[in-house]
């Protein structure tokens, strides 16, 4: 429970880093294609003996790049690309699982799982995190401006192309962080929902990623403790609390607004 | 500023061109509005000069070091960005690597967007996330300003300070300014030059002379003296 603990904190602060960037470009899909090419890293990485979260952290790097590849190739058809790398991640994932060929079970990458979490985890999941959110931190002021508007980023000077391949590496390690506590399947909510819900603030940029992390921490701290004593995967638990989250916050919006609209109609 | 020489372009890298056969130049300190009917290659020629894209053959030279460049109004994109005026100029000018943080306040009072600060981007109207747009043009010092469409979307009062603000930054400031117009009236009235498209070819005259070909084109014998 301690690892988890550990290892939670990191991906409630990562996730909406890089969530809050793939949001505001609309790429919020991505995030979940990658995470499950993030399930066939982690079939390569225990095929190969080697650490699950990083042989997920390389594959899902990869399938990022390849990404950010075929978007300059595929300009007209960018709904393609998804579906491509989606075919390529789960492909090889289903043919590494079922060739047999595997000494572990991988239904705990899928769902998440506490107790899995090894102190090898610990000190990738630590490296991966600081690394990730020093680099987020040194590109801040450029990733806002590609968010923004890609084509005046590109004149005024800021090399796009370079970044969003480091954007893609860096969208990896938030999802190779996060896989072993919030699994596969549901990863995608932990990088788009906390942020969703940080919009519905109607804040400034600075304010919405602030409130974005606050989200993250109060999802997946709950998703951790509620799942533990309900003894259920603590991904789809988490997944649950961040809609649960977002559904309360507009409705309190909702309230909110239509109070305001009351009083100035009784004024 | 400007120079195309034999410019060709497709998306495809092969005939029909969208620009075919441009030869173009622009001087330094001109004020040059962009016409022509939709699709004719206006905004492709000025992602040319942008070196967005590359020519499928020819030329095309800017001599300007610093470009700013206000594009075309996207509503759906900025309105849902959650970033208040201060934080977008001011991350650009971090990108700048400029130390002045007073050149924010100095550059919104120019551009008449004082008291701004605080605001989203998406609760200004179109004539003010413009003005901003042009604010955040200006942060460089550029010798060389590109817009498109600079009125597309934004009210007629707004439309007057823009190109109020336009001109002035090009007659006081020195500034070359190219402009895709739609508003053909605010193209003749304030440019120098005027470079008409049409069907991948152009030629740049007087706004004076444009108003005459124009119309003529459509059959009015009211030509401008």
């Amino acid at each position: 429970m301690q690892n988890a603990f550990f290892v939670s904190v990191f991906i409630s602060i990562l996730c909406p880093c890089i969530g809050i960037f793939l949001v505001l470009r609309k790429y919020s899909m991505i995030g979940d294609t990658l995470s499950h090419s993030s399930l066939a890293g982690i079939t390569m990485g225990l095929l190969c003996n080697q650490s699950p979260v990083l042989g997920a952290f390389v594959f899902t790097s990869v399938c990022g790049a390849l990404i950010e590849f075929l978007r300059g190739y595929f300009k007209k058809h960018t709904d393609l690309i998804l579906t491509i790398v989606f075919a390529l991640s789960v492909g090889t994932a289903i043919t590494i699982i079922s060739s047999g060929k595997l000494h572990t079970n991988a239904d705990a990458f899928m769902f998440g799982s506490i107790l899995t979490v090894t102190n090898a985890d610990k000190i990738t999941v630590f490296i991966l995190s600081i690394i990730s959110v020093l680099a987020v931190l040194l590109l801040y002021h450029q990733l806002i401006y590609i968010a923004f508007d890609e084509e005046a980023a590109q004149v005024a000077g800021i090399k796009v192309k370079m970044i969003n391949y480091i954007f893609s590496i860096l969208v990896a390690s938030a999802i190779s962080v996060s896989i072993r506590i919030v699994g596969v399947l549901v990863l995608g909510s932990m990088i788009a929902l906390p942020v969703a819900t940080a919009l519905q603030l109607g804040k400034g940029f600075r304010m919405t990623l602030i409130c974005s992390v606050l989200f993250s921490i109060a999802d997946i701290m709950l998703g951790l403790f509620i799942s533990y004593y309900l003894n259920v995967a603590p991904g789809g638990f988490t997944a649950l609390v961040s809609v649960a989250v977002l559904v309360s916050v507009i409705a309190v919006k909702k309230v909110g607004s239509a109070i305001k609209r009351a009083a100035v109609k009784a004024s | 500023m400007i120079r195309a020489e034999n410019l060709y372009f497709s998306y495809t890298g092969t005939p029909p061109y969208v620009l075919d056969g441009i030869n173009l130049e622009i001087a330094d300190g001109e004020y040059v509005s962009v016409v022509g009917e939709n699709g004719c290659g206006k905004s492709t020629l000025m992602r040319l000069v942008l070196k967005l894209i590359k020519p499928t053959s020819g030329t095309i030279d800017t001599a300007a070091d610093k470009i700013g460049y206000v594009p075309q109004k996207n509503d759906a994109s900025s309105s849902n960005f959650p970033i208040t005026v201060y934080e977008l100029l001011n991350s650009y000018r971090k990108l700048l690597h400029r130390k002045d943080k007073s050149m924010i306040p100095r550059i919104l009072d120019q551009v008449k967007m004082s008291g701004y600060e605080k605001a989203l981007i998406g609760t200004l109207s179109g004539g003010q996330s413009q003005k901003v747009f042009i604010a955040r043009a200006l942060m460089g010092n550029p010798e060389l300003l590109i817009l498109d469409e600079p009125s597309n979307g934004v009210d007629l009062a707004s439309q007057a300070e823009i190109y109020a603000l336009l001109k002035k930054l090009n007659q006081e400031n020195g500034i070359t300014i190219v402009s895709v117009e739609h508003n053909l009236q605010a193209a003749i009235a304030n440019s120098t030059q005027i470079y008409h498209l049409s069907e991948g070819r152009g030629h740049l005259c007087s706004p004076r002379r444009y108003a005459n070909e124009f119309l003529k084109a459509k059959g009015r014998d009211d030509s401008i003296a």
